[in-house]
């Protein structure tokens, strides 16, 4: 795929920070090199040495001080390293992306500002973008100020409607389109499970003709997906995400642990196409340079206490929990809400 | 100030999330609202209990369970507000902003995340900034993103020359474009590259060309604490009676660069464009990175903050003299330089070469020395630089003196190479 067209002028004037590349040298070096052209402080004369976490299992993260250290110090933009390596090996696991080898991931401070840069590095004032309709606010609030052209996909209680999705698409041919630059819609944005605010999940044969679409019209795919991980239901019956079935290698993923460790720390992780997730990690060099270090840090160290089996055992526990939520809550609605076609149940949230 | 002309047309359509506005009803509400409009999830899923952290020294700080709470969940796109209670008291102690009633301070994710979001909020492609040159290079690099037009103005000892700039603005205005002069950007203390710092009677003379041509002051000063003599230079911001002055302030030199803390304070229109941005990307400043910095600063007080910088600057000091006693050992007669009065940098300059790009990025990691060219600091890339920025604040004196030895070396092969060829 040419990408090249999905990009402001902006995002293509972005260039790689010297001062960065140049610390890929240190990777290479002899030990003997004397490295002075990074601006790191030294990390000594920070004041935390040292810290330790206890789990509500019981359990205890400890923070010896070299690690204390990686939690202090800068690092590089991608990604604390070993948590990048855990969540590439989860994503390969979990969705089994068909073009992985050309894929690339970054931790984001959260995944909304991952969203919020891919967006960035996509939308010039006045372009189309194709959402869900209702749409969560926290996107509509990132496109406002480019006072996008919206095409509003409606649904029903199974999400996205792609007969919808075909008819606002239709007043293009998509041969004429697929390698058109202006004036053509080139995103498409959809909470696949439990949308926001919808609470409705997109089924398998939905995606796929979702996929197909948006591969006809040459749509980038923004997955925003932080329910992922509580969806209701058994795993293995989870229906596939767009980046599993993503064989043109047009998808852009948005995980978020924001739901299931914690919303403060700030760590999501946009997964996509090596030349996209490279745009997004150059803003990020300039902006906040990488997500913070210690809240990466803890949920490495989380993920590798627990292992695979402590980490869906604690999902599923998450999962259960809003499961009991919503019961209550549907049971509330009925109580003083009751008319026909009042609301939906939600199938996952 | 009127400050509606300085913001960019995106910025100003930028709007408070709807969610974040009814929060407000929170504020004096009844304590039987049942409250069910953010999409928080409920942390008593939160797998974490309890936190505590060792400081230097030995002490232990344990995060009480509301402590750890707030820094688990979600919170204001301004900033943790005990943490912003803090640092306003501090800031109005070191600064006493002349219009401190009507400013405001809010939180960062990095003090260069405020920039770059400042910037967004300011600059139409068609604006100036006016930038010290040479300049920072990650603010060069998020002005190549943009695009603005940009004033470039040499620097001497100390800093932008203010006649420089007076011409340099005059020619702006006077270009036929359909753009303002908007911002000026100075790193007052310590300046990356240069190492200088901006005298007090210079800072007023910048302050009042600022004025005249009604600009922003950028006031980026991440090295304020690491000053290395008593003498107080006043900021842009304790001298700023119009409110024109954001001033970007970090805890990465002092307390921790990977937490990704910084703060900005200035006039409440300007914060409300960056605070808008951050609502709508990451939310938030990390949560948990706040609330260990306020416990910290809690439990130093102001005797223990200071006594906290008084060490690291002891420890900079040293690391400034010993690499200035490895320059003379060494670059005597190749390099010149200006010793630095704080912060972590020399700015070198090679007496016999015009460029030093090739030498470092080519040939320097074979002769075991890294340093950065100085083209990659210029407004003008292009234009051949014989400069060199080295860092002191890893090294030991014995890795300097090294060091030096192997730039020395390196320099002398350069200059025997380029005479070859010419």
């Amino acid at each position: 795929m040419k990408y090249s067209r999905f990009l402001t002028q902006v995002s293509r004037n972005r260039q790689p920070s010297l001062i960065r590349e140049m610390t890929n040298l240190l990777a290479q070096a002899s030990p003997e090199l004397v490295f002075m052209a990074g601006g790191l402080p030294n990390a000594q004369m920070f004041p935390f040495q040292a810290g330790s976490i206890t789990l509500k299992d019981g359990r205890a993260l400890t923070i010896h001080p070299k690690l204390m250290m990686d939690c202090l110090q800068y690092g590089p933009t991608p990604g604390y390293p070993p948590l990048v390596k855990q969540l590439k090996d989860l994503t390969q696991q979990l969705h089994s992306p068909p073009r992985w080898a050309e894929m690339d991931l970054i931790v984001t401070a959260g995944s909304q500002d991952g969203l919020c840069k891919a967006l960035e590095m996509m939308i010039s004032p006045g372009d189309y973008v194709v959402t869900q309709e209702p749409c969560y606010t926290g996107t509509l609030s990132i496109l406002k100020p480019y006072k996008p052209r919206y095409l509003p996909i409606s649904g029903d209680q199974n999400g996205m409607c792609p007969e919808a999705l075909k008819a606002a698409l239709s007043k293009w041919k998509p041969e004429e389109v697929q390698d058109t630059e202006k004036d053509v819609p080139k995103v498409l944005y959809v909470n696949p499970n439990a949308c926001n605010p919808t609470g409705v999940s997109l089924p398998e044969d939905r995606r796929q003709e979702i996929y197909k679409i948006a591969s006809e019209y040459n749509l980038i795919i923004l997955e925003d997906d932080p329910y992922y991980f509580v969806q209701f239901g058994d795993r293995k019956d989870f229906p596939p995400s767009f980046l599993s079935m993503d064989v043109d290698c047009r998808v852009i993923r948005f995980d978020s642990f924001s739901k299931i460790l914690s919303s403060g720390l700030r760590i999501g992780y946009v997964t996509g196409p090596k030349p996209l997730v490279e745009r997004i990690v150059l803003h990020a060099q300039v902006s906040l340079l990488h997500a913070p270090a210690m809240s990466q840090v803890l949920v490495s160290e989380l993920l590798k206490l627990w292992g695979d089996e402590g980490f869906f055992k604690h999902t599923d526990a998450v999962q259960a929990f809003y499961l009991d939520q919503r019961n209550a809550m549907l049971e509330a609605a009925e109580k003083h809400l009751s008319g026909p076609d009042l609301f939906t149940v939600p199938l996952c949230h | 100030m009127d400050y509606s002309k300085f913001i960019s047309k995106l910025s100003s359509r930028r709007k408070p999330s709807c969610i974040s506005e009814l929060r407000r009803a929170l504020d004096n509400c009844s304590p039987s609202l049942v409250w069910l409009a953010s999409g928080m999830p409920n942390p008593e899923k939160f797998p974490f209990r309890e936190m505590t952290v060792t400081l230097e020294g030995g002490k232990k700080l344990t995060l009480s369970k509301e402590t750890l709470s707030a820094g688990l969940q979600y919170g204001p796109s301004h900033g943790y507000l005990p943490f912003r209670n803090q640092l306003k008291r501090m800031v109005e102690q070191w600064h006493a902003p002349p219009r401190w009633a009507e400013s405001d301070l809010i939180v960062t994710v990095g003090n260069q995340d405020g920039i770059s979001k400042a910037l967004d909020m300011l600059l139409d492609p068609e604006d100036f900034i006016v930038v010290p040159d040479p300049c920072y290079s990650d603010f060069l690099c998020m002005l190549s993103s943009l695009a603005p037009q940009i004033v470039a103005v040499s620097v001497d000892d100390q800093g932008m020359r203010p006649d420089i700039l007076q011409s340099a603005l005059e020619k702006a205005i006077s270009s036929g474009s359909t753009g303002i002069p908007k911002a000026l950007y100075l790193v007052p203390n310590s300046c990356n590259p240069t190492g200088t710092n901006m005298g007090e009677e210079r800072r007023q003379e910048i302050y009042a060309i600022a004025q005249q041509y009604d600009l922003i002051i950028l006031e980026d000063d991440p090295y304020c604490f690491l000053q290395f003599n008593d003498k107080y230079l006043p900021s842009f911001l304790s001298m700023d009676v119009d409110g024109r002055v954001l001033r970007f302030d970090s805890f990465s030199k002092v307390v921790s660069s990977g937490l990704r803390i910084g703060f900005v304070t200035g006039p409440p229109p300007l914060l409300q464009g960056i605070t808008l941005h951050m609502q709508a990307s990451c939310i938030c400043p990390p949560m948990l990175s706040q609330v260990l910095i306020h416990e910290l600063l809690t439990s130093w007080g102001d005797e223990g903050f200071k006594k906290h910088i008084s060490d690291i600057c002891q420890f900079y000091k040293e690391q400034r003299d010993a690499m200035i006693q490895a320059l003379k050992t060494h670059l005597t007669g190749i390099c010149e330089w200006i010793v630095p009065e704080g912060g972590i940098f020399v700015w070198l300059k090679v007496l016999h070469l015009s460029d030093t790009s090739a030498m470092l990025l080519e040939r320097g990691a074979k002769g075991d020395i890294v340093l950065v060219p100085g083209r990659e600091f210029m407004v003008d890339s292009t234009k051949p630089s014989p400069y060199m920025r080295a860092a002191y604040s890893c090294v030991t004196p014995e890795e300097m003196m090294k060091g030096m030895e192997n730039l020395a070396k390196l320099i002398q092969k350069e200059i025997e190479l380029q005479s070859t060829h010419t």
